[in-house]
């Protein structure tokens, strides 16, 4: 165990927010189970080839997780969208998985070993992962705004819908980073170096506890409840799409899975010449 | 029925499929449709495009539509000529141009008919079983007078004389228009001179009825089955079409109502067989540099792409260029979905760009398997008043193999006046 504070203790609102995160997955719940009892309201699919299975799989494996067809397309909007897609997935991995840990340590059935795991010896674990990937969320995002705002491709959506979530989702790393780079400000350079991009921007030491408190805590509600908003956001949002491709990618897969033109065509060869 | 009646959108729901009610909330929104339709390029509205159909799809069907994004929906659904382009390049996989099918016959089915002249040709083939308002008696004629004429090898057998392994089956349009009386002449003379013992319906051979299913109409599985079960009755190894349209409905519609669809081949599928069997008996070149144009029903929507290039590559004397959109990208001449139907101008402006697109290749001619977009593409060479030939890809292999039933000798024969040389 590192023998050194890794964590600063300042006030957060953990009843409401917990109560906020409860009532926010029970309303996501319960949108999410009207939505699929009704997507699967309708007719049937066509037969499903048991002996192609590997090659569904492949596919769908390949066009969700690395996003293959948006390859065919653009570079750049391949890598911003892959910054955007692991950088969430891996943050959205780390608060469950931290979250689980400390419940097991609340819980009692750790074996003893939650804190160490959270603020001893995987805390740099923690800190660079988490800085990682919330550097290539940012950086995605930040791509993502400069195409959209400055670059302006005409195949844009104008849709305001679009505009708020990428800009909440702006919102909510920049304040994740923020909170971060205050709080390791509090603590010995040794460890807070592990958050290597906070790092570059914490103001060390320059701050006491008593300044920096007030301020780490409206900024801890304003992300943290801003992440519960974004679990009622979800379903009226264009990240329903993030639910909604893998499905509809899976049925592509089973009903057109031999269609060697359709998957993997390099549209780039076409483009701009049609 | 009338098409400004309030819209229930649980009707709409019922009638669509959970994939397509899936995909009406999976549109990431990324505007890939957008840049590929061919249709958007002619007239930019967002409506026009899948990301602003599935919209739209979706709000009607949360009752949460208002009465202008009603109206452009209503127009954009047939602004379209289904040709698959969006769903190639759909990063989320949506299956558009069944969902734009589906969503017809699920509008219709909740009182919201067709535009006009879609609903004036929809009943056309119901009463008549063709859209040309020709007797049944007159389908079969071309036959008839062909062998008459000389123009075939021997008369061809009947069903109700003999049923043989190969069926083909013409198709409405080669059948009665005038001007593609000679696919079905061109057809039966291959077939014959590759020595393949094949039989016709003659005057009994039904409408496909793909237009019902292209135009949403809610009768196409009835009458499908209709169909089928006359086809299936008939126990034949393979059935033959030389029509992109009918390939589509005979195989591609029918597959989930007739499991043994995949008996049927278009005549390119089926040339091409004859090809690797060495029974195409090529005599003369055919010296003309060409260029091929998919259709949207064979290519797009069924995987048929390398059969028709090799048919046609293997023509003595051809010189063969490809566009630069080809395969899953080439670019639809406007002929499908009805489109055509319900707004002539917009497929004259995108047969106008393919053919633009052929000049940009310089090749004397572009050749195609269907002939529809033969006739399609020939309103594009008007439009701009090109220079270039259009060809059935029947035609190309008739001036090597039996240049006496090229179309022009058929057309004199029959004493047709010939609008357009193919
Ligand atoms: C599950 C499989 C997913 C697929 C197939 C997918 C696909 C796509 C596609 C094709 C686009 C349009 C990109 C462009 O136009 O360049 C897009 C946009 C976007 N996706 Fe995903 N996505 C997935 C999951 C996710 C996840 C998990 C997130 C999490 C945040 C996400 C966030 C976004 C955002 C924010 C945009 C908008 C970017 C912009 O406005 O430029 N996606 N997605
Ligand atoms: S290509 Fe597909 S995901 Fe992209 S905007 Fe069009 S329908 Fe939506
Ligand atoms: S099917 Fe073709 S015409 Fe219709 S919306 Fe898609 S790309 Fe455009």
């Amino acid at each position: 165990m590192l023998d050194i504070q890794t964590s600063v203790s300042y006030y957060k609102p953990w009843t409401l927010f917990w109560l906020s995160v409860l009532f926010a997955h029970v309303y996501l719940d319960v949108i999410l189970y009207k939505r699929f009892k009704y997507w699967f309201s309708g007719m049937r699919l066509k037969s499903f080839n048991k002996d192609k299975i590997g090659l569904i799989v492949r596919i769908w494996l390949q066009e969700v997780f690395f996003q293959r067809h948006l390859l065919g397309f653009s570079k750049l909007r391949w890598i911003v969208h892959l910054l955007i897609f692991w950088g969430f997935i891996a943050l959205a991995f780390l608060s469950i998985s931290t979250f689980l840990v400390w419940a097991a340590g609340l819980l009692n059935i750790d074996g003893g070993r939650s804190k160490d795991i959270l603020y001893g010896s995987g805390y740099r674990v923690i800190k660079i992962w988490g800085n990682a990937f919330g550097l290539a969320l940012l950086f995605g995002l930040i791509i993502a705004c400069y195409r959209r705002f400055i670059v302006k491709p005409p195949q844009q959506s104008q849709e305001q819908m679009d505009i708020v979530l990428l800009l909440f989702l702006l919102w909510l790393t920049v304040s994740g980073f923020a909170i971060e780079v205050l709080r390791i400000s509090l603590i010995n350079p040794a460890i807070a170096k592990y958050s290597f991009v906070s790092y570059i921007f914490a103001p060390m030491g320059r701050y006491t506890f008593e300044q920096l408190s007030p301020v780490l805590t409206a900024l801890w509600i304003l992300h943290s409840f801003s992440g519960v908003l974004l679990l009622v956001y979800v379903p009226h949002s264009k990240l329903m799409h993030s639910i909604v491709a893998p499905l509809v990618i899976a049925v592509n897969a089973v009903e057109d899975h031999d269609r060697r033109d359709i998957y993997w065509p390099e549209a780039r060869r076409y483009r701009g010449k049609g | 029925m009338a098409r400004g009646q309030k819209i229930q959108g649980k009707r709409v729901a019922k009638k669509l499929t959970w994939r397509q009610l899936l995909e009406l909330d999976g549109c990431a929104r990324c505007g890939e449709c957008m840049v590929w339709c061919p249709v958007y390029e002619q007239d930019k509205r967002e409506c026009i495009t899948a990301r602003g159909k599935l919209r739209s799809l979706r709000n009607i069907i949360r009752d949460s539509i208002g009465q202008q994004e009603r109206e452009e929906f209503l127009e954009s659904l047939y602004e379209c000529s289904a040709c698959g382009q969006c769903h190639v390049v759909c990063p989320i996989r949506i299956d558009t141009p069944e969902l734009w099918e589906q969503a017809r016959e699920a509008l219709v089915s909740s009182g919201i008919p067709q535009p006009d002249g879609q609903v004036k040709q929809l009943q056309t083939i119901k009463a008549f079983d063709n859209s040309f308002s020709k007797p049944k008696s007159e389908r079969g004629l071309w036959s008839e007078r062909a062998y008459q004429k000389g123009l075939l090898l021997k008369p061809l057998t009947l069903w109700t004389e003999r049923i043989t392994p190969v069926l083909y089956f013409a198709g409405c349009t080669a059948s009665f228009d005038e001007q593609m009386q000679s696919v079905a002449v061109q057809s039966a003379r291959l077939l014959q001179e590759a020595g393949v013992d094949f039989f016709i319906l003659g005057n009994d051979e039904p409408c496909c009825a793909s237009k019902l299913r292209r135009m949403g109409d809610p009768s196409f599985q009835e009458e499908a089955l209709k169909r089928i079960e006359l086809i299936a009755g008939l126990k034949v190894e393979t059935v033959v079409v030389s029509c992109a349209g009918c390939y589509k409905g005979l195989y591609a519609d029918y597959r989930s109502l007739w499991p043994k669809a995949q008996k049927v081949l278009h005549l390119t599928q089926f040339l091409d067989r004859l090809l690797t069997e060495k029974r195409l008996p090529f005599k003369y070149d055919v010296n003309k540099s060409v260029t091929y144009h998919d259709p949207c029903h064979l290519g797009r929507h069924n995987n048929v792409y390398d059969e028709p290039r090799r048919v046609l590559q293997s023509v003595p004397g051809i010189e063969f260029i490809e566009m630069p959109r080809h395969r899953a990208f080439s670019y639809c001449c406007g002929m499908g979905g009805g489109l055509k139907v319900a707004n002539p101008e917009i497929q004259h402006k995108m047969a106008a760009t393919r053919i633009r697109e052929a000049e940009s290749v310089g090749v004397d001619a572009i050749v195609t398997p269907c002939q529809t977009c033969v006739l399609g593409l020939q309103y594009g060479v008007k439009e701009i008043s090109s220079k270039i030939e259009v060809y059935h890809l029947n035609e190309i292999m008739v001036r090597s193999i039996c240049p006496d039933v090229c179309h022009n000798n058929i057309m004199q024969a029959f004493g047709y006046v010939n609008k357009e040389a193919l």
